[in-house]
């Protein structure tokens, strides 16, 4: 299974590109937020998109009509399909998302105006994209694929599974060629939530360090192209990594705290890991879904250790998460576009933030600069969710790329 | 050895009451108690669709504690509810206290509607202080499938699937390669959905529902010539599924098989209808088909997702005509004209289908469509079918379909 295209839009930028430098850069890109008001919130930032460039308005024709969420997917799916070289139209192709909120933004405008809360005339437009299948469905769409269109909505897990069902997809022959990925926009509903559960950190999230206090949500999107090996070389196609195994688990312990001891969480990658047929003392990195609350990270660390035993402590970890913030259902994605220009690029990319690395968790955090990559590496990468649902992915750099 | 998918145990609450039974007597009666709307928030237009097939005051407490049950929305203490229900009808009995390795894989269209608006109203109307913690965690999508894991300690896939009308079909197939791969030893699969008046009122406003006729009547009119839309519907389904060779060895009784499933998506719809042009999906349905080398004469009957909507029915009526052609179409059930449009109603129908229950005829038809020329299932001999296609159209292109086998077929 081979990664033959990546497109994404964050809070560094429309496009692959801008994240590929934000993340290099060792900075966040964590800023106030615009989007709507955020008096009385705990916290006024947030890894929100910048404005469209011009040019990505005027390819997709069916801007105006779309929500946020569907814009950033749409944007993300058409720069992954250019880098893939690929037309889609003829083969068969199928669209694996994860998201969390979908249209909500614009679906909590709606009701501000139906209510009157909001000044306004509560146009049925607004919602069009209010089900969490716009985004995935609105690629389909707009790349004309006919094979099957799959959302998933399980939290933050949603983008690693949506690829794991990519992946299983291919596998089984269903289709040639996925479109896999995820796209979330900010909206009050998750800003709100998470502020009300005391769960965000004013200051922006900083990940796996001992002051940390909670996340920060971001938006955009994140897409890979998926294709079996066979399939990417009959037509000429250049591979940029290759996705080796999934494994998937639920902590089934409570609806948002992790299993302390991150029973769930090892479950999911060691899965991941015998799927893919690796041993834990190959993977180079880890991805780390690194939210920066403090139980998420220890219940993190903990599944870490009991996965990797004695080099647990020596395995580099790196979390986007600190860079872009926590693109909810679309994270796993993102995270797996992360993981690809790491290899690309043959280092892993530093985790922004300030203060020190909390001692307790005994992670080797990949900071300041990125670190090298030996050729040939295979990484993890990991989500967790609300509900304790659990996803992991195993990658590997593709020929002498890393 | 060649792994199957059994589905063993089935349960559901709905407007007909909660467990098996009270819907099997539904379908076989034709009858289904609806219920008013509740419109008192104001969210609605005059004089427009005003029922729906509601679930009302379940009696839930069988199924879960009433402590337990507070904290959770609506759609969770279902979904909680019908996977006992499907459990206990399965005789399979999970260690609470172990982890089990066991999938839950539900499908919602529309989420935790009313505690999203609920929470969300707290903020805009209050500002973020209000804003209850425990809303928003039981405002995602996937607090039912949750909510299920934690009820039976489950610890294998959760997996919440989002496709509108064909969330139900691809959740079941989901569950199905979960078990058939080995990866869970079963799984619990399911669709939950709960109608809150906002939810009700946006359908209304989007002229989707069927309105009251001239004598005050409303009903959906699947594939009928005067059919003006949907009756909404809200419940859960949740059904058991298990590996054949695993159930038989535990001496379960089988109430179906999952032959196979497979789904596709037609690029032409519009964002909130179905397709006029079926040649997409008769050209994905025929692939399935041939791919797992199903002949049409194989088919005994088809569960259809029509539901009384003008384009969906007729999308649904022009893909099985393009992809039976000269041949005799089997008897077409459509249950979402008894249980509304919610995706439970569909898959519970279907199993129960498969597992030999009597259907009655479908209400509110009386009149074929001339362009369509499909009569639904009239009720005169009923035949149990061993082999049945099972049907979801989705508005915004998405379509999925499964075959069902009955057991010992």
């Amino acid at each position: 299974m081979v990664v033959t295209g990546c497109g994404a839009v964050s809070a560094w930028g429309w496009g692959v590109e801008p994240l590929r430098q934000g993340l290099r850069s060792g900075r966040s890109a964590i800023r106030p937020t615009t989007v709507f008001d955020t008096r009385g919130q705990r916290t006024r930032v947030a890894g929100e998109v910048p404005p469209p460039p011009v040019a990505v308005v005027q390819r997709i024709a069916e801007w105006a009509q779309l929500a946020m969420a569907d814009r950033f997917a749409l944007a993300a799916a058409d720069e992954a399909v250019e880098r893939a070289d690929l037309a889609l139209v003829g083969r068969l192709a199928g669209t694996f998302f994860g998201g969390s909120t979908a249209g909500m933004l614009e679906c909590e405008r709606y009701l501000g105006r139906l209510t009157g809360a909001l000044a306004g005339h509560p146009r049925l437009a607004l919602l069009a994209s209010q089900q969490i299948n716009g985004p995935g469905d609105a690629v389909a769409r707009h790349l004309e694929v006919t094979g099957p269109t799959y959302t998933v909505s399980s939290a933050c897990a949603s983008g690693g599974l949506a690829i794991a069902a990519a992946v299983e997809s291919i596998r089984r022959g269903e289709v040639e060629v996925a479109v896999a990925g995820g796209a979330d926009s900010l909206c009050l509903l998750t800003y709100s939530g998470f502020n009300s559960l005391r769960s965000v950190d004013p200051e922006g999230c900083r990940p796996f360090r001992a002051d940390r206090a909670g996340l920060s949500i971001g938006e955009g999107a994140g897409i890979l192209i998926l294709e079996s090996l066979a399939g990417a070389n009959a037509r000429g196609a250049s591979p940029l990594a290759e996705i080796l195994g999934w494994g998937s688990s639920c902590d089934a312990h409570h609806m948002t705290a992790p299993h302390p001891e991150g029973d769930g969480a090892a479950a999911a990658i060691t899965r991941a890991l015998g799927d893919a047929g690796i041993s834990p003392d190959q993977v180079a990195f880890i991805n780390a879904h690194g939210t920066g609350t403090p139980h998420n990270d220890v219940s993190e660390a903990r599944a870490i250790e009991r996965v990797f035993g004695a080099r647990w402590s020596r395995v580099p970890v790196t979390a986007t998460k600190a860079s872009v913030g926590h693109l909810l259902g679309c994270s796993g994605a993102i995270e797996a576009v992360a993981t690809v220009l790491a290899f690309l690029d043959g280092a892993v990319q530093p985790t922004p933030g300030h203060g020190p690395v909390d001692p307790s968790l005994g992670l080797d955090l990949v900071l300041d600069e990125p670190r090298r990559l030996a050729p040939g590496s295979v990484a993890v990468s990991t989500s967790f969710a609300f509900g304790g649902a659990n996803a992991a992915l195993v990658l590997a750099a593709w020929g002498d790329a890393a | 050895m060649i792994r199957t998918a059994v589905i063993t145990g089935l349960g559901a609450v709905s407007a007909a009451g909660c467990g098996r039974a009270p819907l099997a007597d539904a379908f076989r009666t034709s009858s289904i108690t609806l219920t008013p709307v509740d419109r008192s928030a104001g969210y609605h237009r005059l004089q427009r669709s005003r029922l729906a097939a509601l679930v009302g005051a379940a009696e839930l407490g069988q199924w879960i504690a009433p402590l337990v049950a507070r904290r959770m929305s609506q759609s969770s203490r279902w979904a909680v509810s019908a996977a006992r229900m499907a459990l206990a009808d399965a005789s399979l009995e999970l260690d609470p206290q172990a982890s089990n390795p066991v999938a839950v894989v539900m499908s919602t269209a529309y989420g935790a509607a009313a505690v999203t608006e609920k929470m969300l109203r707290q903020v805009q109307d209050e500002g973020p202080e209000a804003a209850s913690p425990a809303l928003f965690t039981e405002s995602v999508a996937n607090a039912p499938a949750a909510q299920v894991a934690l009820a039976v300690r489950a610890v294998g896939a959760n997996i919440t699937v989002t496709q509108r009308q064909a969330g139900p079909l691809i959740a079941l197939g989901t569950a199905a390669q979960e078990v058939i791969a080995g990866r869970a030893e079963c799984a619990l699969v399911g669709s939950v959905d709960e109608l809150s008046p906002l939810i009700h009122s946006i359908l209304d406003r989007f002229g989707a529902l069927a309105p009251a006729d001239a004598n005050g009547h409303e009903a959906a009119r699947p594939f009928d010539r005067r059919r003006s839309g949907f009756l909404a519907g809200e419940g859960a389904t949740v059904v058991v599924l298990e590996e054949a060779t695993a159930a038989r060895r535990r001496g379960a009784r089988a109430l179906a098989e999952v032959d196979f499933y497979g789904s596709a998506f037609d690029p032409q719809a519009p964002r909130t209808d179905w397709s006029r042009d079926p040649s997409t999906l008769v050209e994905s349905l025929s692939r399935l088909l041939e791919r797992h080398d199903a002949a049409l004469d194989d088919f005994e009957c088809v569960v259809s997702g029509a539901c009384g909507s003008t384009r969906g029915d007729r999308l649904e009526a022009l893909v099985l005509e393009g992809v039976w052609g000269e041949r005799r179409l089997p008897p077409v059930l459509a249950p979402k004209a008894l249980t509304g449009e919610h995706g439970g109603g569909l898959l519970a129908a279907a199993v129960l289908a498969a597992a030999g229950a009597e259907f009655g005829p479908t209400p509110g038809f009386r009149e074929v469509d001339p362009e369509l020329g499909l009569a639904p299932f009239d009720g005169s001999n009923w035949v149990a079918p061993g082999r049945l296609l099972v049907s979801c159209l989705a508005t915004g292109g998405a379509a999925a379909w499964a075959m069902l086998t009955r057991a010992g077929q």
